[in-house]
């Protein structure tokens, strides 16, 4: 049975994590999920908004999800990139708040009823197809392959807009990665942060950060990490040379994206992967 | 400015907590120092306060310890902290509260790199309807040096990764335009109420 979501890419997908829309798109497509795309979407405004103009940072989701509810009539929207997942599922609750609606939907332009659910990328592989329903689609199982499912922040924190049933220990990726034949291994620092957009400015500490938990998944076996976010997978692909320069032994681990991995196990076409634009080789471990 | 000389310079602002309320909704005087935000909080290493020391300079009206330290222009927003408080503060939002404090009334201090960063961030999207990363990298980068030597390595990889896109791209831009005045002024006429109930945030006690 064929499913139909609204869709926002968000500014990463069209930029530096191109290979998340991609691998995304053919998952969906070949898992008969229909994604229509938000028309002529914004930015949702991201952390710079939301420390610099709080009625922005709910008004730029809020005028999206208008769009989906009342010109697309759509009752879910699917947004693979964690940070706009984030400030979506935010708006989406707190535009329901009677001490909020009244400015929001002044600045939006019109109202909008809350009546748009809002999906993150583990969402949609683990709800909108189901896990029963992936599992008899994978055509090509992984063999076991040791992962360990980066949630970071903002896919399940704070509980309050994400929904997360378990924010601290959410479980949902390793459904999905198992589902696909992987082993996802038990580790610390799945919900932990990668130092986001610091990366920019406080490089040297967002280096550190990523150390410590790229180390964690390696002592506790991973063979790559699979996350949902273009912020994390930046951060921690692209600091992996510099945390080699400073420790030698510093055996370089992929990070994967989850649509990369459904994609994989189910065989879209290689070309719609990505899996040249990692930085850290995956070919390896996802032949 | 150091911990030391703005604690000697302070004149308390006895109102601070409430200022705080007004703008983001969180209310600091439930704070009773459990420190489990401190505990959770992936940068707190890297100031010279934390995030619960935070939160009682506020209730004692140190706005000079508030709004000076580095560590607001360090918070990650990763939201650890909001989410395990026990009294169900949104102490990220007092973060970003603070930081909207420190801009209105010009007191981002020295070392505060991410200030810059954020302020062009916002001023991209506000261009262009999107987000332009090019544009946002490169302005960050640009006259400091010693930045940019550190974000090479990461650039060069990007480049060869091809994962960047050169051109712009726009997103509804009179609308982001007509959404920026209008939020500004309903905003400045409209100060948010304050939060009452228990555990608005949180999850630990529901």
């Amino acid at each position: 049975m064929s499913k139909l979501l609204a869709y926002y890419p968000g500014c990463s997908l069209h930029g530096s994590a191109e290979e998340l829309e991609s691998s995304f798109k053919a998952t969906a497509d070949a898992l008969e999920i229909e994604l229509k795309e938000i028309p002529q979407w914004s930015c949702c405004g991201n952390t710079a908004v939301h420390s610099a103009n709080r009625l922005l940072a709910l008004a730029l989701p809020t005028h999206e999800l208008a769009k989906v509810e009342q010109d697309m009539q759509l009752d879910a929207v699917a947004i693979p990139c964690a940070g706009c997942f984030n400030r979506f599922a935010t708006s989406n609750v707190e535009s329901q708040e009677p001490e909020k609606a009244g400015h929001i939907s002044d600045v939006v332009g019109r109202e909008y009823n809350g009546s748009v659910a809002v999906h993150n990328l583990v969402d949609v592989y683990h709800d909108d197809v189901g896990l029963e329903e992936l599992k008899a689609r994978v055509t090509r199982p992984f063999q076991g392959l040791k992962v360990a499912c980066y949630y970071g922040c903002l896919l399940t924190r704070p509980p309050k807009a994400t929904l997360a049933g378990d924010p601290e220990y959410p479980t949902h990726m390793e459904e999905v990665a198992e589902a696909l034949g992987c082993n996802p291994i038990d580790w610390n620092c799945k919900t932990d942060c990668c130092g986001s957009g610091l990366a920019l400015c406080e490089t040297a500490m967002v280096i550190e950060l990523v150390h410590r938990l790229l180390r964690d998944a390696r002592a506790c076996g991973a063979e790559a990490i699979v996350c949902a976010c273009p912020l994390c997978q930046m951060n921690l692909d692209t600091t992996q040379r510099e945390i080699a320069k400073a420790h030698p032994d510093w055996e370089p681990i992929p990070i994967i994206y989850l649509s990369q991995l459904v994609g994989r196990a189910i065989e879209v076409e290689e070309s719609m992967l990505g899996l040249k634009k990692l930085i850290v080789d995956a070919r390896a471990v996802m032949a | 400015m150091s911990t030391a000389s703005s604690m000697s310079a302070c004149t308390p602002q006895p109102d601070l907590a409430q200022t705080i309320g007004r703008g983001c909704g969180a209310n600091v005087c439930k704070c009773y120092q459990c420190k489990k935000c401190s505990n959770g909080c992936p940068v707190a290493a890297y100031a010279d306060l934390h995030p619960s020391q935070i939160m009682r300079a506020i209730q004692l009206g140190q706005v000079d310890l508030a709004l000076d330290e580095k560590f607001i222009w360090l918070c990650t927003g990763c939201q650890t902290c909001t989410t395990r408080c026990p009294q169900g503060i949104d102490v990220a939002a007092v973060m970003d509260e603070l930081r909207i404090i420190a801009r209105r009334e010009d007191r981002i201090p020295d070392g505060a790199a991410l200030a810059n960063v954020l302020r062009l961030n916002a001023d991209s999207i506000k261009r262009w309807g999107r987000l332009y990363e090019v544009e946002l990298v490169t302005r960050s980068l640009l006259g400091n040096r010693k930045k940019m030597k550190s974000y090479v390595p990461v650039g060069r990889q990007m480049m060869a990764k091809r994962k960047i896109r050169l051109l712009p791209e726009l997103g509804d831009r009179a609308a982001v335009k007509r959404m920026v005045s209008s939020s500004e002024r309903i905003a400045e006429a409209n100060p948010t109420p304050l939060e009452r109930g228990r555990g608005r945030g949180g999850y630990s006690h529901e």
